[in-house]
């Protein structure tokens, strides 16, 4: 903002013009100098739990700039140079902008990024391996094969986003369809005339190779879904593990997903209790599962009097993705 | 994919996401999700994920849920752009599950629908504690009149201004009574109905009322004056002959649903404790009121089908596909009877001439006849056959059967061969009768005492679709 707004314009004024220039200039510089301080507080005072950790920044930011690599390297593989090299800088920056431009898929990243700090704090506290939960386990052991070979797919999705994770990547093709889908609008609309055909092709390529139903996400709603009834197990966080728990409750409450993933926040607990309740969970299940996420909670006096339609209601009613 | 799950049912879908073909069950949700096949996607969720399958061209896959009649459905789908040249998606129904909704409730119902009749007043008043009119308003051209009238007396009691439906009661009445009443208007010829809001104050009675008039009705149309006098009259005519339909239905549907509602109230004992006794008397109410509802849905389709100008839209249709229809949508009660519906083969087909919609009304008829008739642990089976010119559907019980005698009257109207209180009105054979005969076809019965029945619908075959060079 600072750097724009300093570029002066070319023609030349007059001096009363540079003066008033220069005094609106200075008025902005000071109240961008105003901000400093209580945004570097913010962010210095942010505990490891907090929305905006240095560890959720950075692995948004890598995980903008991995997707990034990914478009180019997939239209430098149309014009047939399949070695791996490193894209003009330019290129990246002006890509990974207009990515970051994008609410939405910033909005999905920074849930990822939040998904894995959960993951790892679950790990830690309740020694809850990030890839193979209780109910994981017993899914791949069913004698449904079905269900066994599904199980199996999404533990071998799990594991890749963890090992993504730790490196602060995210492969192209597990998007949901319609961040994707911008993604790629956004990669033809930068590449424009001169690059159009590398786009174009690239953007078939990736298109063709992806499936919803293959992506982490996919497979672990499409786990949930078979499970019907028995989906209420998965609401149990220590058993269902980190990703199938946010995916069932954000199937049971009838949330988006990374809104549900937002919720777990300390500073979402209303959100997340009534996304437990709405869910069907009864009262001793959902102060159960407070005391596993935020142990030095307590559930306000009257909750348990809440219907689970009147919860959903309330959800609906205030999500800030309610009029999406 | 190695160990893909086997897809429980398939659906194409063109340009426009309307659905133009699809496996039985998709196509039973589309049909009860109020959608018709072909015709748009009805579940909003799986319209909205077909729509982006097909504008990004991406393989999409989602758990979408939908509401079927009084079923919640969560069901797991792929949907991917066509491959076939065609504009359009394939939707794989991988999953599926229901449960039943919770019973609506109650209060929050009536909060609705007070907002609704608010919102769609065409005439709303503020009334004061004794019900006489303090202001007035309304935009309806036919309302004028009343407005007018009323204005000009201001302060006396609404009730002197309107006629209420069935009421030959001094006035003032107690304004619950009148809250629902139907009602005529001078200068209107649009049933009404008001709707009484009280302002309440806690711990005392209200101390003034709002009212709404409210029609089901649309303003008519104007008609052009020279061409129309006969064809008033002869509207007139049949709207004598419709009055079921027409007046009465409407009329009844709303009072017989707030007495089936009340009784559900009681017998849930949302209200209070209350002894079992009463409980289960109002359980007889409701079952009573939802008996009455039926019938007059029977009464108005009689009305219809006795008019001398009905006439069905015949259609190529495919009464295997229609048969097993009406098998998925009886499946389930048929269940709880412990009785098995043998439904034709997906595969088998046979095309005849007459109208869906029609064919589908007698079919769960007869299907229905027979479940509530038959023995439980049973068979009922639904078979189709080609007979030269006649395309037949046949639907077989294991019940009682049916004395020769019986045989001949069973098509009479309102006969019910000496049974009461199972839920029946006498009407429905009756009605299947005069439509099969309407659409050129015929229905018939086969039985005897202890060998079941069978149900004979005969319609004309299509022949176009067997030679269709000719």
């Amino acid at each position: 903002m600072m750097e724009s707004a300093a570029q002066f314009p070319a023609q030349s004024l007059s001096a009363d013009g540079v003066e008033a220039l220069l005094r609106v200039e200075l008025a902005s510089g000071d109240a961008a100098a105003l901000n400093v301080a209580p945004i570097l507080r913010h962010l210095i005072d942010n505990g490891a739990n907090a929305m905006f950790s240095d560890a959720i920044i950075a692995g948004v930011r890598g995980m903008v700039c991995d997707l990034t690599r990914q478009l180019l390297d997939a239209q430098l593989r149309v014009k047939g140079e399949t070695e791996r090299i490193d894209h003009p800088t330019d290129n990246v920056a002006v890509l990974a902008d207009a990515l970051s431009a994008n609410a939405a898929l910033l909005g999905h990243l920074h849930a990822l990024a939040f998904e894995w700090q959960l993951t790892r704090q679950m790990q830690a506290r309740m020694a809850l391996d990030p890839v193979l939960s209780p109910l994981l386990q017993a899914q791949m052991a069913s004698a449904d094969s079905q269900t066994a070979s599904l199980a199996m797919r999404l533990l071998a999705a799990q594991a890749r986003f963890c090992q993504e994770q730790q490196r602060m990547q995210l492969s192209l093709t597990e998007l949901p369809g319609d961040l994707l889908h911008s993604v790629l609008v956004a990669m033809r609309t930068l590449a424009g005339v001169e690059a159009d055909a590398e786009a174009a092709g690239a953007e078939s390529v990736i298109r063709l190779e992806y499936h919803e139903a293959r992506t982490r996400l996919g497979l672990a709603s499409r786990l949930i879904a078979g499970m019907g009834g028995g989906g209420l197990a998965a609401l149990s966080f220590s058993h269902a593990g980190t990703a199938l728990f946010l995916t069932a409750l954000a199937m049971a409450s009838g949330q988006d997903r990374d809104l549900a993933v937002m919720s777990i926040n300390e500073t979402q607990l209303a959100r997340l209790a009534l996304s437990l309740r709405a869910s069907g969970l009864k009262q001793s299940a959902v102060e159960e599962q407070f005391l596993a996420l935020h142990p030095d909670i307590a559930l306000p006096e009257g909750f348990e009097l809440m219907s689970p339609d009147h919860a959903a209601a309330l959800l609906a009613a205030a999500g800030p993705l309610a009029g999406d | 994919m190695s160990a893909e799950q086997p897809a429980l049912a398939r659906a194409l879908s063109d340009g426009e996401d309307r659905l133009v073909s699809a496996d039985d069950a998709l196509a039973t949700l589309q049909l009860r999700c109020g959608g018709e096949l072909p015709g748009t996607i009805a579940v909003p969720a799986l319209l909205e994920a077909v729509r982006k399958a097909r504008r990004y061209e991406l393989k999409l896959a989602r758990a979408i849920t939908a509401q079927a009649g009084d079923e919640s459905v969560t069901a797991w789908i792929e949907v991917e752009p066509r491959q076939d040249g065609e504009q359009g998606c394939e939707i794989v129904l991988r999953n599926w599950q229901t449960a039943s909704l919770p019973p609506e409730d109650i209060d929050a119902t009536q909060v609705l629908r007070a907002g609704i009749n608010r919102h769609l007043a065409e005439l709303s008043a503020v009334l004061d504690a004794r019900q006489n009119v303090l202001a007035v308003t309304t935009e309806a051209p036919d309302l004028r009149e009343l407005a007018r009238a009323i204005e000009s007396g201001l302060g006396q009691e609404w009730t002197q201004f309107v006629e209420i439906d069935g009421n030959a009661h001094r006035q003032p009445m107690h304004w619950r009574l009148l809250d629902g009443a139907s009602l005529r208007v001078v200068g209107s010829q649009r049933a009404w109905r008001a709707s009484l809001f009280p302002r309440a104050v806690p711990g005392s009675p209200p101390d003034g009322f709002d009212l709404c008039l409210t029609s089901d009705e649309p303003l008519p149309e104007p008609v052009a004056e020279p061409f129309n006098k006969a064809s008033y009259e002869l509207g007139d005519a049949q709207a004598n002959r419709r009055v079921i339909g027409r007046d009465v239905a409407p009329a009844l549907r709303l009072p017989i649903a707030r007495i089936i509602a009340n009784a559900e109230t009681i017998r849930t004992r949302l209200a209070g404790p209350l002894a079992a006794e009463y409980a289960d008397y109002a359980a007889d109410i409701a079952a009573a009121g939802q008996h009455l509802l039926a019938l007059i849905d029977d009464l108005a389709d009689l009305e219809v089908v006795e008019a001398e100008e009905f006439k069905t839209a015949p259609d190529h249709i495919d009464l295997a596909d229609v048969a097993r229809r009406a098998s998925g949508i009886l499946g389930v009660r048929a269940r709880e009877q412990g009785i098995v519906v043998d439904p034709p083969r997906a595969g088998e087909s046979l095309l005849a001439v007459a109208e869906f919609r029609r064919v589908l009304q007698i079919l769960l008829n007869l299907l229905g006849n027979a479940i509530r008739y038959s023995p439980a642990n049973s068979q009922v089976w639904i078979r189709i056959e080609a007979e030269g010119e006649r395309a037949r559907v046949i639907v077989a019980d294991q019940g009682p059967g049916l004395a020769a005698d019986q045989q001949a009257r069973i098509f009479e109207k309102f006969e019910r061969l000496g049974r009461s209180g199972d839920g029946g009105s006498g009407l429905g054979l009756y009605i299947s009768r005069r439509l099969a005969r309407a659409m050129g076809g015929e229905l018939s019965v086969e039985s005897a005492p202890g060998q079941g029945a069978r149900f004979i619908l005969d319609l004309p075959a299509d022949r176009k679709a067997r030679t269709p060079t000719a």
